[in-house]
């Protein structure tokens, strides 16, 4: 152990012999780290956003439906279990939220323009804290109770459809039949959404309204449960599942929204990705600057080996070395990272290309997020890769034979 | 007269100018929709569609009975002979002998466009939601021709499945139908079917040449033109069959 400290504080004075040389790469390495966990926040916040913007939209973490209903989501494939069934199942069942509506294609009609949208029946009050607009900033009203007789849609759609508050605009949908179910409806607010695609997706009408027009009773076709985060969901996905039977197929939000899912898993692939990119153009500063220092120092640690220092004692200095230089160099990078980032946690508008991120589903507002676990990742990878990248350098100066060693020119 | 009936027939008196018009307005427009179709109908027509830089006509046979059943088909051109369209109550088919197959129009596809008309698949399947599904009211009454002409507005109800805010029908005495508007909620004209030419035709006075124009698009129009009419007509229920839509057996 002793040797340990005498190691150590050679290491440490070693590092600061050319103490320029030292800044620079720890300027190196802390613009690189900053560089990792920057970047990573940034795209962690866009993708953390759309998962929530479009959880919030759609799924709910776990949701049931008739198990055709994911291929064909129309009127026909709705949930046997009537919906005061439901009610009993789960209103004392502890979900953070649920909500069963009536979800189905349908199309929206005014004067002059048409458009498919996917109408939603629902109940306000159940659905007041999954869905993923905000009621308070609806303009006009949101409705007012499962049998209201108002419909609610998208800025965005109103303006497709040129009308407006107060405005009737008729629905169509197919009733079970096969016939035609239409019914007219006063609009009474219009939602926004984070990106104009959702504002023109979604009608939102009273839940029993929506089964009277479509002819259903009691039926509704999905069924949405919300938990506290949507990283996991096993423990709803477990509640569901063995309180309903076979008739219904219960999934969790990846699973309907595959491309979420796989954008969720290919984030955390990218994360890792990107560190190792970095560091690898990182490790070229640091083996350089380690084999300098192991150059400069050789008839030096030739004379420590003449003194009885053991081999191993040198790789162990040698790796000291690196690995303090590695060190300071995270701590001031991940300062940096936290220090910009931190204060962009409220939002950075980038409205400008606000188009070209609407296309792949993205917020013109990007909140960065800090995760501890990706820092963690960020400085866990650089640590373990500068070790290996110090070996070789350290290996070499251990190998030197002494006598060589103290009299090289 | 016993006090009962006496109070009875003030409260008749009190209500009586308001629904008695009401009444009057709904009647005067289910008499014209009766006798322009009938109780039963068989009409060959002409059908006119206008562009600015192209102009197609076909020809079409069509049979009605009662408010639900329809059928047309198409006779000529040659390459859309045997196209037919048949409705029953709000649902509505159509056949084309080229793919050799009935679709079943769904809601989906009710506000476009029947045949490449100017008049959409919805216009065609409910021709008389407009006694049920509106409020009527008698505007005015004018005299042209020595013949006098309702003019009726008709309102839909809060929850009809129409986007119109008012349509307007302007009405002759014999049930001829002058002018059929349609306004948007702020009152606009956004289209109308006028009535171009009047003539006696099948033992009844009818509109001859009617015209669908939008008001956007004065170029362009729809003509229906009414060869020749039978009314009342014996027609067996088996004509307004999705297999008799498919395989003409008349």
């Amino acid at each position: 152990m002793r040797i340990f400290g005498v190691l150590f504080r050679l290491a440490w004075r070693n590092l600061w012999r050319n103490h320029r040389r030292t800044i620079i790469m720890l300027g190196a390495i802390g613009v690189g780290v900053w560089a990792m966990i920057f970047m990573t926040a940034l795209t962690r916040g866009m993708v953390d956003q759309m998962i929530t913007d479009s959880i919030g939209v759609l799924p709910g973490h776990v949701q049931m439906h008739h198990p055709d209903y994911q291929d064909d989501p129309s009127i026909a494939n709705r949930i046997s279990i009537s919906d005061a069934d439901l009610k009993d199942k789960f209103d004392d069942a502890g979900f953070e939220a649920w909500a069963s509506r009536v979800r189905v294609p349908a199309i929206i009609t005014s004067e002059r323009e048409s458009r498919g949208v996917t109408l939603l029946g629902v109940d306000p009050a159940a659905e007041s804290e999954i869905s993923f607009f905000d009621y308070e900033g609806v303009e006009g009203r949101f409705l007012d109770d499962a049998a209201d007789k108002g419909i609610v849609i998208g800025e965005e759609l109103a303006d497709t459809l040129e009308t407006e508050i107060g405005k009737r605009v008729v629905l169509m949908s197919q009733d079970p039949d096969n016939e035609i179910a239409d019914r007219g409806f006063r609009i009474v607010g219009l939602y926004s959404a984070s990106t104009k695609a959702v504002e023109e997706a979604y009608a939102f009408i009273g839940k029993t309204t929506a089964q009277k027009m479509l002819h259903i009773d009691d039926a509704t076709t999905e069924v949405v449960f919300l938990g506290d985060d949507y990283r996991n969901v096993e423990p709803i996905y477990d509640a569901v599942t063995s309180a309903v039977d076979d008739s219904v197929s219960v999934r969790r939000w990846y699973e309907i929204d595959t491309y979420l899912g796989t954008m969720m898993n290919v984030m955390d692939g990218f994360v890792l990705v990107w560190v190792v990119v970095i560091f690898m153009a990182l490790s070229f500063g640091l083996v350089n600057t380690l084999v300098m220092a192991v150059f400069e120092r050789v008839r030096e640690i030739g004379l420590m080996l003449a003194l009885g220092m053991k081999p191993g004692s040198i790789l162990g200095q040698i790796i000291i070395e690196s690995m303090l230089l590695m060190t300071l160099g995270l701590a001031a990078g991940n300062f940096l990272a936290w220090a910009t980032v931190t204060p962009l946690e409220s939002g950075i508008d980038v409205s400008i290309v606000s188009e070209g991120m609407e296309m792949w589903g993205a917020a013109s507002v990007l909140y960065p997020k800090l995760y501890a676990s990706d820092m963690i990742l960020a400085s866990g990878v650089v640590l373990l890769l500068g070790f290996l990248a110090s070996l070789s350098p350290a290996w070499r100066a251990s190998r030197y034979e002494p006598v060589e060693a103290i009299t090289k020119v | 007269m016993s006090m009962r009936s006496f109070f009875l027939l003030i409260l008749l008196a009190i209500s009586a100018p308001g629904s008695a018009e009401e009444r009057d307005a709904k009647t005067i427009v289910r008499d014209a929709i009766d006798h322009w179709r009938g109780i039963s109908s068989y009409t060959e027509m002409a059908m006119i569609i206008h562009r600015p830089d192209w102009e197609r006509s076909m020809t079409m046979r069509a049979w009605t009975k009662g408010d639900d059943h329809s059928l047309v088909r198409v006779i000529e051109p040659k390459k859309d002979r045997g196209n037919g369209t048949l409705t029953d109550d709000n649902s509505m088919w159509s056949y084309s002998p080229k793919i050799n197959r009935v679709i079943k129009i769904p809601s989906s596809m009710m506000g476009q466009s029947w045949l490449g008309s100017d008049f959409s698949n919805k216009d065609v399947a409910r021709a008389d939601e407009i006694i049920d599904d509106y409020e009527h009211k008698l505007l005015g009454t004018e005299e042209a021709d020595g013949i006098v002409v309702y003019e009726i507005e008709a309102i839909p109800h809060e929850d009809a499945a129409v986007v119109w805010g008012s349509e307007v029908l302007r009405i002759r005495e014999d049930h001829v139908v002058l002018e059929h508007s349609f306004f948007d909620q702020d009152g606009e004209l956004v289209k109308s079917l006028q009535t171009m030419e009047i003539t006696d035709m099948g033992g009844r006075t009818i509109a001859k040449r009617q015209r669908m124009n939008k008001a956007d698009k004065p170029d362009e129009w729809t003509e229906i033109q009414v060869i020749n009419v039978d009314y009342d007509v014996e027609l067996k229920d088996s004509l307004f069959t999705l297999s008799n839509l498919r395989n003409p057996r008349d």
